[in-house]
C-alpha cells in the first residue's frame, strides 16, 4: 500500500514537468505577449518594448523557462504580469471559492442523480425512466450559461428569492479566514452572513450540478442494469434476501464502484472547468482567473495555474483510485 | 424537543429576522459601481492606461490640473492653484493649493509632486516616453514647482491632466513600497478602504477633501464580467452605475433598448473623442489597387454612413469627418463641408474612371471581435459589394490584429483610437507622422517630410491661435489623402439608477468622477 502511494506520488514529478513544457511553448506560441494586451490598441511599440524590458519578456525563451524553474525549485511560482502580485498567492486566493462551488455542486449532483439513477434502473422502462432520460438528455446538451441566465431570471428578477451574482453581498463584510464563504460565515458565529452565503451559492451551483447530476443518473442506472442482470443478485434473491438488501447492498454498492470514477475525474474537471459559470455568477473563482490570464497573455499565471491544475486532478485520481480500492477488495489486494 | 432542535430552530429564527449589515440609509450614501474586470494597479506609478484603476485613481487622486466640466474644453487648476508658461514654451511653472493634505495626513507640496512625477517617470513604461519629454523638476518654494521640458510642447499641460499624472503621499509610497499599488494614498475625493480581487474594491468618503466634502459616504466597485448578469443587476437594484467599458466591442443599442422603458434606469450619453474608421494601409509595398486615390476615394463614398449610425448603431455615436472629432477645439469646419457621403452612383463612376471594372476588385477587410466591429464590417462589406467590389471579412483576435496591423499586411482594415489625453495630438501626431507608422496601429502614412514637419510645428507651437490654424492646415492635408473613411465617434454611455445625480463623465479618458454625486 505504502509502496503504491508513494509511486504515484512520485509520478507526479514528470507529469508536472511535461505539462510545464506543453503549456510554457503554447503560451509562447500564441500570438501576442502580455506586453501587447495589457497596453491596448493605442500603445506604442516604445511602450511596448519598455514593458517588455520591465518583465523579462526580451529574455531568449530558453532563458525565461530556466529562470521559471530555477523560481519553481524556490516555491516561487513568479508574479502575475497583470498585477504584480505573487502567482502562487493570487491562485489560493480564489481556489477556495470554486473548491466551494465544485463541492456543493458534486454534493447536489450525487443527492440528486443517484437515487434518480437507482429509480429509474428499478423501473427500467417505465414512464419515470422515459422521462428522466428526457430530461438527462436535456441537462447534458443546455449550454451552462442558458441555463444560468434562465435561472438568474427566473429565480432572481421575476421570483426575486435569489442573488444572481457574487460569492456574498457586497454589503456584508465577514473577515477571510479560509476564503469558504460558509465556512468563514461560521467561523464569524454570523447567522446573517451564513445565510447570505448559502443563498448565493445555490444558483451558480445548480448550473454546475445539472450537467453532472444528468451524467450521473444516467451511469448509475445504467451500471444497475449490468450488476442487475449479474447471477450474484439472482443469488441474493434466492437466498430469500430482502428486496432493500438486494438493490442498495448488493447492486447499487457494486455499481457504485464505476460511478465514483465518473465522479471523481468529473470533479477534478470541475475546478479548472467552471469558467463559464464563474463568469456568469461574477464568482471569484480560479477558472475565470485562467481564462482572464489567457487573454491578457499573463503567462507566469497561465503556467501557475495549470501546474495547480495538473497537481490536483492526478491527486484526484489517486484519492480515487484509493477509494475505490476501500471498496473493492479485489483492487485493494492488486494495490498490496 | 431535543436541545439540537431547539437550536436549530432559533438559528433558522435568527436569519430570517436579522437582516443585511448595511441599512437603508447606509445604501443612499453608498454608490455601487459595476465593472467587468478585475481593476489592475490602482496608483499612477503602475497603471498602465487599465480603465478600471484608472477611474478609481481618478476619484482618489487629484492630479496638477484637469479638465473643466461640462465641456472638457478648457483646463482648470486641481491640485496647483495657477500656472504659468515661460514664452519659449518649455516650463511649466505651477503654484499649488496651500493646506492640502494626503489621505495619510501629511502635506501636499512641491516636493511631493516632484516626487511623484519623477516616480511615474521611472517605473511606469507607460509613461516613460510622456514625461521622458522633462528635463528637469526644480523646487521653486515649499508650494511652487517648475517643470522644464527638453523641447516646447503645449500638450504636456493636457499629459498632466491623465490619472497617470496624478499626485501620489510621498510617504506611502515609500512605506508600503510594491504593495503601494492596492493601498493608494492620494489627496482626493475618496480614500482607500479595501480591495478584494475579482469582487470588490470599496472607497470612503474624504471628509476633508479640499473642494468640499463628497456627499456620498462610500463607493463600492463590483467586479461583474458578463454584460447580461450586470444588466440583470442593474435591474434588480443591485447596482446603480454601470460604465459601459465593453461598449468599445459591442453594441450599446440593445441594452438602451432595454432600459428606455425601465423609468428606474437613466442612460447618460456623452460625446467622446474616440474616432472609428475604416483605414487603408497607406504605406502599402506591394502592388495594390489602393495605391490609387480614386480607388480610395471611390470607396469612401460607397458607404452608408447614415445607415451605420441610425441602423447598426441606433443613434448612439457621431459622425467624424476627418482626423478629429467635431468636439475638439481644433475641429476645421471644412472637413465637414468636404467630407463625403454616401453616393454609391459617384462611387462606381469614380472606379470606372480609375479602370476598375465591377468584380476586380477582391479585398479582406480586418477588425477587431466583438459584435460591433462584426457589424460595421457587414455594413461595409455589403455597400462595397454594390459598387462591385468583393470583401471577405477576418475578424481577428487583438494581439494578432495588431501584428498583422503594424506589420503592414493587410490593405483594408477597421481600426480606431480612443485617446487617453485630451489634445488634438492625441490623434494627430501617432496617427499621421510617417516616421512613427510601424510603431503603433496608426493610418501608416507615406514618407512626407513636408506633413510631418507641419504635424510637428503645431505639436510644439506656443501660441494657442496659431497652434489651432496648424491643425486646420493639417487637417485638410491628411484629407487631401484619403488615407481612410471616417466613420463615427461612439458615444460614452453610462447606465445609472434614476436617484443617482451629479455624475461626471470626462470624455478623455471617459472616465466617472463621483465626488459631486448623490443618491436621492
Amino acid at each position: 500500500m505504502v509502496r503504491f502511494l508513494v509511486d504515484r506520488l512520485l509520478s507526479l514529478v514528470p507529469v508536472l514537468a511535461l505539462v510545464l513544457v506543453v503549456i510554457f511553448s503554447l503560451a509562447r506560441v500564441i500570438p501576442g505577449d502580455p506586453a501587447v494586451t495589457l497596453l491596448g490598441p493605442g500603445a506604442t511599440q516604445e511602450q511596448i518594448s519598455a514593458l517588455r524590458l520591465q518583465l523579462h519578456l526580451d529574455q531568449p525563451v530558453t532563458q525565461q523557462f530556466l529562470s521559471y524553474v530555477t523560481g519553481l525549485a524556490h516555491g516561487d511560482m513568479g508574479r502575475s504580469v497583470k498585477s504584480g502580485r505573487p502567482v502562487f498567492e493570487e491562485i489560493m486566493r480564489r481556489l477556495p471559492a470554486t473548491l466551494e462551488l465544485s463541492v456543493m455542486a458534486m454534493l447536489m449532483a450525487i443527492v440528486v442523480g443517484i437515487p434518480i439513477g437507482v429509480f429509474s434502473a428499478i423501473r427500467a422502462n417505465s414512464w419515470f425512466d422515459h422521462l428522466v432520460r428526457v430530461i438527462s438528455l436535456v441537462g447534458v446538451s443546455t449550454p451552462a450559461f442558458l441555463l444560468a441566465l434562465i435561472l438568474q431570471l427566473f429565480f432572481g428578477i421575476y421570483l426575486g428569492w435569489l442573488p444572481i451574482s457574487g460569492q456574498t453581498s457586497p454589503f456584508i463584510f465577514t473577515e477571510r479566514v479560509t476564503g469558504f464563504a460558509l465556512i468563514d460565515g461560521l467561523i464569524a458565529k454570523d447567522p446573517p452572513a451564513l445565510w447570505d452565503a448559502f443563498l448565493h451559492l445555490l444558483l451558480p451551483t445548480t448550473v454546475l450540478a445539472a450537467f453532472l447530476a444528468a451524467t450521473i443518473a444516467r451511469f448509475v442506472r445504467n451500471s444497475m442494469l449490468e450488476v442487475m442482470g449479474q447471477d450474484f443478485i439472482r443469488t441474493a434473491r434466492a437466498k430469500g434476501l430482502s428486496r432493500y438488501a438486494v438493490i442498495f447492498r448488493h447492486g447499487l454498492r457494486n455499481s457504485l464502484l464505476a460511478a465514483i470514477t465518473v465522479i471523481g475525474m468529473k470533479f477534478a474537471e470541475m475546478l479548472g472547468g467552471a469558467i463559464l459559470t464563474e463568469t456568469v455568477f461574477a464568482w471569484p473563482g480560479v477558472g475565470r482567473f485562467m481564462f482572464e490570464a489567457i487573454k491578457n497573455r499573463d503567462y507566469p499565471v497561465i503556467q501557475g495555474a495549470t501546474l495547480v491544475f495538473a497537481a490536483m486532478f492526478v491527486l484526484t485520481s489517486l484519492l480515487v483510485d484509493l477509494l475505490y480500492g476501500r471498496l473493492d477488495p479485489r483492487i485493494r489486494k492488486k494495490m498490496q | 424537543m431535543s436541545r439540537f432542535k431547539i437550536l436549530s430552530a432559533l438559528m433558522l429564527a435568527c436569519m430570517f429576522v436579522a437582516g443585511p449589515v448595511f441599512s437603508q440609509s447606509d445604501r443612499n450614501k453608498t454608490l455601487v459601481v459595476a465593472v467587468s474586470s478585475d481593476p489592475a494597479n490602482l496608483e499612477p506609478g503602475t497603471n498602465k492606461a487599465e480603465p478600471i484603476g484608472s477611474e478609481i485613481i481618478f476619484n482618489v487622486f487629484d492630479t496638477l490640473v484637469s479638465w473643466k466640466a461640462p465641456a472638457f474644453q478648457e483646463l482648470e487648476g486641481r491640485l496647483a492653484q495657477s500656472w504659468g508658461v515661460s514664452p519659449d514654451g518649455k516650463s511649466f511653472s505651477f503654484n499649488l493649493r496651500p493646506g492640502v493634505k494626503f489621505h495619510d495626513g501629511t502635506a501636499m507640496d512641491a516636493e511631493s509632486v516632484k516626487f511623484s512625477i519623477e516616480r511615474t517617470r521611472d517605473i511606469n513604461p507607460y509613461m516613460k516616453s510622456n514625461f521622458g519629454l522633462i528635463e528637469s523638476i526644480s523646487l521653486q518654494g515649499a508650494l511652487d514647482v517648475k517643470i522644464t521640458l527638453k523641447e516646447p510642447m503645449p500638450v504636456f499641460l493636457s499629459l498632466l491632466a491623465q490619472p497617470q499624472a496624478a499626485i501620489v503621499s510621498p510617504t506611502a509610497a515609500k512605506k508600503f513600497g510594491d504593495k503601494f499599488s492596492v493601498n493608494p494614498v492620494g489627496t482626493g475625493p475618496f480614500m482607500f478602504k479595501s480591495y478584494t480581487p475579482d469582487t470588490s474594491v470599496v472607497l470612503e468618503a474624504n471628509t476633508s477633501y479640499f473642494r468640499g466634502k463628497p456627499k456620498l459616504d462610500r463607493i463600492l466597485y463590483r467586479v461583474i464580467p458578463d454584460a447580461s448578469t450586470r444588466r440583470l443587476e442593474m435591474e434588480k437594484g443591485g447596482i446603480d452605475i454601470s460604465q459601459q467599458n465593453a461598449q468599445l466591442s459591442s453594441i450599446p443599442a440593445d441594452e438602451l433598448k432595454a432600459f428606455k422603458d425601465n423609468k428606474d434606469i437613466e442612460v447618460i450619453e456623452v460625446p467622446s473623442q474616440i474616432i472609428r474608421q475604416l483605414e487603408f494601409n497607406n504605406n502599402i509595398t506591394e502592388n495594390s489597387p489602393i495605391k490609387d486615390v480614386r480607388v480610395r476615394k471611390a470607396i469612401t463614398y460607397a458607404i452608408d454612413y447614415d445607415g451605420l449610425l441610425k441602423g447598426v448603431l441606433g443613434g448612439t455615436a457621431d459622425r467624424v469627418y476627418g482626423p478629429l472629432t467635431t468636439n475638439s477645439w481644433a475641429f476645421n469646419p471644412k472637413m465637414k463641408a468636404e467630407a463625403p457621403n454616401y453616393d454609391p452612383t459617384l462611387a462606381r463612376k469614380m472606379l470606372q474612371e480609375a479602370g476598375v471594372k465591377p468584380g476586380d476588385l477582391k479585398f479582406t477587410l480586418y477588425s477587431f471581435q466583438g459584435s460591433l466591429w462584426g457589424a460595421m464590417a457587414t455594413l461595409i462589406k455589403s455597400n462595397l459589394a454594390d459598387v462591385g467590389i468583393e470583401v471577405t471579412i477576418a475578424q481577428t483576435e487583438f494581439p494578432s490584429y495588431r501584428a498583422l496591423q503594424t506589420a503592414g499586411k493587410f490593405e483594408l482594415a477597421l481600426d480606431g483610437r480612443q485617446p487617453w489625453y485630451n489634445d488634438p495630438d492625441a490623434h494627430i501626431t501617432i496617427g499621421y507622422l510617417s516616421s512613427l507608422a510601424n510603431s503603433a496601429m496608426t493610418f501608416r502614412m507615406p514618407k512626407d517630410p513636408a506633413l510631418d514637419a507641419l504635424i510637428l510645428k503645431a505639436q510644439t507651437t506656443v501660441d494657442f491661435k496659431k497652434r489651432k490654424e496648424l491643425y486646420y492646415e493639417v487637417q485638410e492635408a491628411i484629407a487631401n489623402k484619403v488615407p481612410g473613411a471616417y466613420l463615427f465617434s461612439p458615444k460614452l454611455i453610462v447606465f445609472k439608477r434614476a436617484n443617482v445625480k451629479g455624475l461626471v463623465v470626462n470624455s478623455a479618458p471617459p472616465l466617472n468622477e463621483y465626488w459631486n454625486v448623490s443618491k436621492q
